[in-house]
C-alpha cells in the first residue's frame, strides 16, 4: 500500500501528537482519509486510532471453531481480573512483559486513576497447547470485565460472546457479593465456570476456606479450583490449558449464513464506528455487504480485525471469534448493541440480544463556569459514542438555564460519565443532585414517570392517589459479627429482609429489598464504614413498590430553586430538608440582602435558615492613580458573580450545587 | 468659593513672579474665571465621551520620598532611611526633582487649546520632606509648561514632624494652599504598630503650625480598621481631630495589601483586624460623627466642609482627565490611562525616552471603548454623594443601558442602599422610580450603600459588561 503508506508520512508530519511509528515499523495508518477529512479533531479518546496495525503471521483461517475458546474473567471488585488478564496476555506474548503499565486493559483515564475497569475489554491470544496428544495453536478470546455493580451490564454483555468464565476470587476476602452476582449470571448463561482463586501470595489467603465457600454457595468442585498469583504468576501455568481443555468452544455452524452479534461500538475520530462483534454463525469478509436487523440500514464492511489488543486487521472473521468491525456507520447510535448483523439479502433468525439498559438514577447535567450549552452538548454526544449506556434528553431549570437530563446506571457510572465529561472532553459541568425514576398517580387517572423532581408539581392541582418507587433485591455479604449493624442500617433504609444465610463459618449473607433511592446515595459508604470495609454488597433491579413520597422543595428567599428540588420519603423529608438547609448555608455567601433558605413540602416550611446581610466589603480609596487597579479588582468581582447561579436576586456559587451531590 | 479665591489670589503674586511681570496672571484670573464658566458649559454640553479627550486643567506630581515605609504602605516610594534628619541636602531629592522637571517639560502640549491647570495636588510619599526650594522648581515648571489658575487648588501632602512653621511658610509663598495631614490615628500605640515615623505630641505639634501659619484649607487624614485598633480609639481620634477643626477630613479603610508588612502578617477580618462587621461599626462612627460635626460626607473616604471638597480630587471622580509627573504616578489623557514606572531607574529611562520623543504615550490614539467609559464614570461617580448624573449617561450611553442598570438595583433600590433623587436631589421612593420622570441622580446611601460600594458598582460592571 504504499500510497496509503505515504498518507500516513505525511499525517505524521502534520498532526500525529504520538510516537509510536518510532517503536514499531509495524505500525501504519491505514487511513488515508482520515487525513482528508478536516472535520474530526484530535482527542484523547482517540487512541485506538494510534493503534490500527497489520499482522501478516495472523492468518484466522488457521482457526476453526474447535481451535477456539471465548471466556470473560469474572469477580468482585479488585480480586485481581485486570491483573491476571495481564498476566495471561504476556504468557501468550501478546504484550510484552514490563512494557506499558499494569492493568493493560484499564485504557481510560478514569479506570487508570480509580484502579477500576469500567468497561469491558476484549483481547484475543494465541496460545500453543498440547491438545489431544500433539501441539495445537488456539485462538482464545479474553473479555476482562468490571467488577462494580454499576458496570453488570457489561458483564452480561460480555457473555454473550462467551463460553466460560474465569471466576476469580481473592484468596484471603473470599465470595463477595459481586462474586454471587457475577456467578450467576454466567451460570444462567450456561456457562463452564472455572474457579480461580487469586492472590494466593497475602499472608492472609485461606485457600482453603474459598474452596468450601465455593462449595457451599455455587455448588462448585473444589477440586476444580485453580490456585494463582497474579502478582507472582504462581500456578498461572494452570490457566490457559484449563480454559482450552474445559471451556467448549462456540457452537455456532460455519456453513450456515453470517450472523453476528454487536456486542459494542465507539466511536474512533479517523475510522468512524467501530464496532465489537462476535460472529455466530458464517463468515465475516472485508468487502461484505452487512445489514443490521434492527435499523434494516446495510453497510459495507471497510475493515475487520481483531483485538490484539490493539485493532489489528485480518480481513476476515470467523465462525466463533470476536473482532471488530469498520462499515461506515456515521454514529454509534446505528450502532445498537445487542443488534443482529447479517449478509444482506440472506435471511436469518436475529440473535436474542440483550436486555435493554435500565437506568436507576438520573440527574441534570448543566454547563459550568459559563461555558455554554453548546460546548456542553457537544461533548455529551460525543461521549455517549463511547458509553452508550447513558440516556440523555434535554431539560431545562431556571437555576441552571439549559441542559440535559441524563440517565446513569448507577452511581459510580454517573461520576465517571462526569469525569470523562471533563478529562476526555474538557467539559466543564454542574449536575443536580440524582434521583431515582418514581411513578406518581393522581385522582383524574393520570400518571406522571417522574425522572426530574422539578417537573412535579408542588401543590398538584389532582390528588396524589399513588407513588411508587423502584426497589432493589441486595445482596449482603459480612463477617457474622456485623449482623445487628447491617439489619439496623438496612431498616433505617426502609429495608425487608428477604433472607439470612451463612457462607461459612464467619460470614453471613443476607437478602433485602430496599428502596433503590435508599442506596443510590451513601449507602455503601455507611456499609463500609460500619463494617470496617469487610462487607460487601449488590444489587439487582426489583419491581415498583407503593411508597409514600413527598416532593420537597429548596427555596431562596421564598423562591424555589427548581435544581435542588427532590423527591423522598414522607418520613425522611424533614431530616433531609434539614441537611439541605444546613448545607446550603455553609455555601453560599453573604450578599447585600438577607438571605432566607427554606425546605418545604408544598406550603409547608419544615426547615428554615438565614444568611445574614454582608455589611461591608472592601473599601479603597480612589484616586487617580488607583482607578485602574480598582477597576479591574470589581471586574474580577463581577466575573466571581458570573459564575454564579441565580435564583431571583440570590446567587448561588457552583460549590453549593456540587456539595448537595454529597449525600442526601 | 468666592472668598476663599480672593484671599489667596495675593499670595500667588509673590508665587509666581516670572509671570506678574509679564503680565499674564490679571490674564490668567480672567481666563480663570472664563474657565470656570466654561466648567459649567462643559458640565451640560460636554458628552461623557468627550469629557476625557479635553487638555486637562489639574496635574498630579508624585513625591516619593518617606523616611521610611509604614507598614500598610505599597505605593511606589523611596525610603531615606529616619537617621538622616537632613533632607535639604539630600542628592536623592534633587536629582529627582530635577528628573520630574524634565518630565514636566518634555510633556506634549498644545499651549493654544491648553487651559492653564486649575488643581494641583503634590502627593506621595511624604512630599513635605521635599525642601521648599524644590518644591518650588516643579511648581514653576508646571506653571511655565502650563500655566497656573490664579485661584488654583494647590495641595500637599504633608506629615507630622516632617515640617516646621518656616518651611510652612514658605510653601505657602509658593502657593501652597491645601494641606492634606497624615495623621492617621491619636494613639501612639497605633501610630507605632503602623510604623509611621511620628507620634502623637507631633500631630498636635504639626496641626499647630498649619493653623498658626493660616492655611486655611486642610485636611486632616485618618486611617480606620487598623489592627488592635478598639471603637473607642477610633471615636477617640475622631474627636480629637473634631476639635482640630479641620476643614476636610480623609478617612481611609485600611487595605491590607499583599506585599507589605501588614499583608504579611495579618489577615483581613481576623484578629487583631476587626472583622466586617467591626470595620463597618467604626465606619459608620466616622461617618456619624464627622455629618454631626457639619461635615459633608461628599464621597466614600472624604468629608468636607461646605465649599472644602477637593477639587482635585473631584477631577478623578468626575472621570476628568488630568496630567500625572512622577515616579509610578498615573495620567489620564485622551481617555487613556497610563502608569509611569514605579522603579526609579525605569523611570529616569522613561523621561529621557519622552524626551527623545520616543515615548509619548498621551497622543497615542487609544480607542475609547464606551462600555469601558462607562464602567469608569458608574465606579467613580458612585463613589460620591452627587452620585451618577443620569442625563449625562443617558446622553453618552443610552437608555437601555441605563434601564438595566436600574433593573440590576431593583432590590437594592428597595432595601435602600441605592437612592435615586430628583433634579432638587430629593428622594425619590423606590416604588416611583421606574415611573418618575424628573430622575436626575443615581447614588449609594451613606453608610450602608457606601459600605458595599464594591458589590454595588460591580452589579452594574455585570450590567454594562456582561
Ligand atoms: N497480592 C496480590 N495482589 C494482587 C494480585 N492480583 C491483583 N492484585 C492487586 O489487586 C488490586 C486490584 O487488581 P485489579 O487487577 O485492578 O482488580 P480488578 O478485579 O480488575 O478490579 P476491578 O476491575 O475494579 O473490578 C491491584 O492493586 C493489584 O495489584 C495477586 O495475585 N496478589
Ligand atoms: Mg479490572
Amino acid at each position: 500500500m504504499p500510497s496509503l503508506y505515504r498518507a500516513s508520512k505525511s499525517l505524521k508530519s502534520h498532526r500525529i501528537p504520538f510516537n509510536l511509528f518510532h517503536i514499531n515499523p509495524n505500525f501504519r495508518r491505514l487511513d488515508s482519509t482520515a487525513y482528508l477529512n478536516p472535520i474530526f479533531g484530535w482527542t484523547q479518546c482517540a487512541f485506538f486510532a494510534s493503534q490500527f496495525r497489520e499482522d501478516p503471521s495472523i492468518d484466522l483461517n488457521q482457526f476453526p471453531s474447535d481451535r477456539i475458546r471465548n471466556f470473560s474473567i469474572i469477580a468482585h471488585v479488585d480480586h485481581g481480573k485486570s491483573t491476571l488478564a495481564d498476566r495471561l496476555l504476556e504468557l501468550t506474548a501478546t504484550i510484552r512483559k514490563g512494557h506499558g503499565q499494569p492493568q493493560y486493559l484499564d485504557k481510560l483515564q478514569v479506570e487508570r486513576e480509580r484502579g477500576i475497569t469500567v468497561k469491558a475489554q476484549t483481547a484475543t491470544m494465541f496460545h500453543t497447547h498440547k491438545y489431544l496428544g500433539t501441539d495445537t495453536k488456539f485462538l482464545l478470546n479474553l473479555i476482562d470485565t468490571p467488577g462494580h455493580v454499576d458496570f453488570s451490564y457489561e458483564v452480561s454483555r460480555s457473555l454473550a460472546a462467551c463460553q466460560g468464565v474465569l471466576l476469580v476470587v481473592d484468596a484471603a476476602q473470599g465470595v463477595q457479593a459481586q462474586t454471587v452476582a457475577n456467578f450467576y449470571l454466567a451460570f444462567e448463561a450456561n456457562l463452564t465456570v472455572i474457579p480461580v482463586i487469586n492472590k494466593i501470595d497475602q499472608p492472609t489467603a485461606d485457600p482453603d476456606r474459598v474452596k468450601e465457600q465455593l462449595k457451599s454457595i455455587f455448588d462448585l468442585d473444589p477440586n476444580e479450583a485453580l490456585l494463582t498469583s497474579a502478582k507472582t504468576g504462581l500456578g498461572l501455568e494452570q490457566v490457559l490449558p484449563a480454559v482450552i481443555e474445559r471451556i467448549p468452544h462456540p457452537p455456532g455452524n460455519s456453513s450456515s449464513p453470517l450472523r453476528m452479534l454487536l456486542l459494542d461500538s465507539y466511536y474512533d475520530e479517523y475510522k468512524g464506528v467501530i464496532c465489537h462483534v462476535a460472529v455466530v454463525d458464517g463468515t465475516l469478509r472485508k468487502g461484505d455487504k452487512i445489514s443490521s436487523a434492527a435499523t434494516g440500514q446495510s453497510y459495507e464492511v471497510l475493515d475487520v480485525g481483531i483485538m490484539h489488543p490493539e485493532l489489528t486487521q485480518t480481513g476476515v472473521l470467523l465462525t466463533g471469534q470476536v473482532g471488530y468491525v469498520v462499515s461506515g456507520m456515521r454514529s454509534t447510535k446505528e450502532a445498537r448493541v445487542g443488534d443482529t448483523l447479517y449478509q444482506t439479502k440472506s435471511i436469518v433468525e436475529p440473535l436474542p440480544g440483550f436486555k435493554p439498559v435500565k437506568h436507576m438514577v438520573f440527574s441534570g447535567l448543566y454547563p459550568a463556569d459559563g461555558s455554554d450549552f453548546e460546548a456542553l452538548s457537544n461533548a455529551i454526544e460525543r461521549l455517549t459514542c463511547n458509553d452508550a449506556s447513558v440516556s440523555v434528553t434535554k431539560e431545562s431549570s431556571s437555576a441552571l438555564g439549559l441542559g440535559f437530563r441524563c440517565g446513569f446506571l448507577g452511581l459510580l457510572h454517573m461520576d465517571v460519565f462526569h469525569q470523562r465529561l471533563e478529562q476526555e472532553h474538557g467539559a466543564h459541568v454542574i449536575s443536580t443532585v440524582p434521583t431515582v425514576p418514581y411513578i406518581f398517580e393522581y385522582s383524574d387517572d393520570s400518571k406522571v414517570h417522574v425522572q426530574n423532581p422539578a417537573m412535579l408539581p408542588s401543590n398538584p392541582k389532582n390528588r396524589v392517589t399513588a407513588c411508587w418507587e423502584p426497589t432493589v433485591i441486595a445482596t449482603i455479604i459480612f463477617p457474622s459479627e456485623y449482623v445487628g449493624a447491617i439489619i439496623t442500617l438496612c431498616s433505617e433504609r426502609r429495608g425487608e429482609q428477604l433472607e439470612y444465610s451463612f457462607i461459612d463459618s464467619q460470614r453471613a449473607l443476607m437478602k433485602y429489598r430496599l428502596p433503590l433511592r435508599e442506596i443510590v446515595v451513601d449507602f455503601y459508604n455507611e456499609l463500609k464504614s460500619l463494617t470496617s470495609g469487610y462487607a460487601s454488597f449488590d444489587y439487582e433491579e426489583a419491581e415498583y413498590q407503593a411508597s409514600d413520597l413527598v416532593k420537597l422543595d429548596i427555596l431562596l428567599n421564598a423562591q424555589p430553586v427548581d435544581a435542588m428540588a427532590t423527591i423522598v420519603h414522607r418520613s425522611k423529608a424533614q431530616r433531609v430538608g434539614r441537611e439541605l438547609v444546613d448545607k446550603l448555608k455553609k455555601f453560599i455567601d453573604r450578599q447585600m440582602f438577607e438571605i432566607t433558605i427554606q425546605a418545604a413540602l408544598g406550603s409547608k416550611i419544615i426547615a428554615r435558615e438565614t444568611v445574614s446581610a454582608m455589611r461591608k466589603n472592601v473599601l479603597a480609596k480612589c484616586y487617580g492613580g488607583d482607578v485602574t487597579r480598582k477597576k479591574k479588582l470589581l471586574e474580577k468581582q463581577k466575573e466571581g458573580k458570573k459564575r454564579m447561579k441565580r435564583v431571583g436576586s440570590v446567587d448561588i456559587p457552583q460549590e453549593a450545587f456540587h456539595e448537595l451531590l454529597k449525600g442526601s | 468659593m468666592m472668598a476663599f479665591r480672593s484671599a489667596f489670589t495675593p499670595l500667588l503674586t509673590s508665587a509666581f513672579p516670572t509671570r506678574t511681570t509679564s503680565g499674564t496672571l490679571s490674564l490668567s484670573t480672567f481666563a480663570n474665571s472664563l474657565t470656570e464658566h466654561c466648567t459649567q458649559t462643559v458640565r451640560q454640553n460636554v458628552s461623557l465621551l468627550d469629557l476625557c479627550k479635553l487638555p486637562p486643567a489639574s496635574a498630579y506630581v508624585h513625591l516619593p520620598f518617606c523616611r521610611k515605609r509604614c507598614h500598610y504602605c505599597d505605593f511606589p516610594i523611596i525610603a531615606l532611611g529616619s537617621s538622616s534628619d537632613h533632607h535639604h541636602d539630600d542628592p536623592r531629592i534633587s536629582s529627582y526633582v530635577e528628573t520630574l522637571c524634565r518630565e514636566i517639560m518634555a510633556t506634549n502640549s498644545t499651549p493654544s487649546s491648553c487651559p492653564p491647570l486649575q488643581t494641583v495636588f503634590l502627593g506621595g510619599g511624604t512630599p513635605s520632606l521635599v525642601p521648599p526650594r524644590l518644591v518650588s522648581s516643579v511648581l514653576d515648571a508646571l506653571s511655565s509648561k502650563f500655566g497656573v489658575c490664579g485661584n488654583a487648588e494647590i495641595s500637599m501632602e504633608m506629615d507630622p514632624g516632617t515640617f516646621n512653621a518656616a518651611a510652612m511658610k514658605e510653601l505657602m509663598g509658593l502657593g501652597v494652599n491645601r494641606v492634606s495631614l497624615g495623621v492617621q490615628s491619636f494613639q501612639d500605640e497605633l501610630l507605632k504598630c503602623c510604623g509611621r515615623a511620628h507620634g502623637v505630641d507631633e500631630i498636635f505639634e504639626a496641626v499647630e503650625i498649619v493653623k498658626s501659619c493660616g492655611v486655611e484649607n486642610w485636611s486632616l487624614d485618618l486611617i480606620s480598621s487598623l489592627p488592635h485598633q478598639t471603637p473607642a480609639m477610633w471615636e477617640e481620634s475622631l474627636h480629637l481631630t473634631i476639635q482640630a477643626q479641620p476643614t476636610h477630613v480623609s478617612v481611609y479603610d485600611l487595605q491590607v495589601e499583599q506585599d507589605t508588612k501588614f499583608g504579611f502578617l495579618y489577615t483581613p477580618g481576623e484578629f487583631p483586624l476587626p472583622s466586617e462587621n467591626q470595620s463597618a461599626e467604626l465606619y459608620k462612627m466616622a461617618s456619624r460623627m464627622l455629618s454631626n460635626a457639619g461635615y459633608e460626607h461628599y464621597e466614600i473616604s472624604s468629608y468636607g466642609k461646605t465649599g472644602y471638597r477637593c477639587r482635585h480630587n473631584t477631577t478623578y471622580w468626575k472621570n476628568k482627565p488630568f496630567y500625572a509627573f512622577g515616579l509610578g504616578s498615573a495620567s489620564y489623557i485622551g481617555g487613556v490611562r497610563f502608569s509611569r514606572p514605579r522603579r526609579l531607574r525605569e523611570y529616569t529611562n522613561y523621561v529621557q525616552a519622552l524626551e527623545n520623543g520616543v515615548a509619548d504615550h498621551t497622543q497615542s490614539e487609544g480607542i475609547v471603548e464606551p462600555k469601558d467609559l462607562a464602567m469608569d464614570v458608574v465606579m467613580l461617580s458612585l463613589r460620591t454623594a452627587d452620585g451618577l448624573d443620569l442625563k449625562s449617561f443617558r446622553e453618552a450611553f443610552g437608555d437601555s443601558i441605563l434601564l438595566s442598570i436600574f433593573e440590576a438595583y431593583r432590590p437594592y433600590l428597595e432595601s435602600g442602599l441605592v437612592i435615586c433623587l430628583d433634579e432638587q436631589r430629593r428622594n425619590v421612593a423606590a416604588d416611583e422610580v421606574m415611573s418618575n420622570e424628573k430622575l436626575a441622580y443615581l447614588r449609594l446611601s451613606d453608610p450602608d450603600g457606601f459600605l458595599l460600594s464594591n458589590e454595588l458598582i460591580s452589579v452594574a460592571f455585570a450590567v454594562i459588561c456582561p
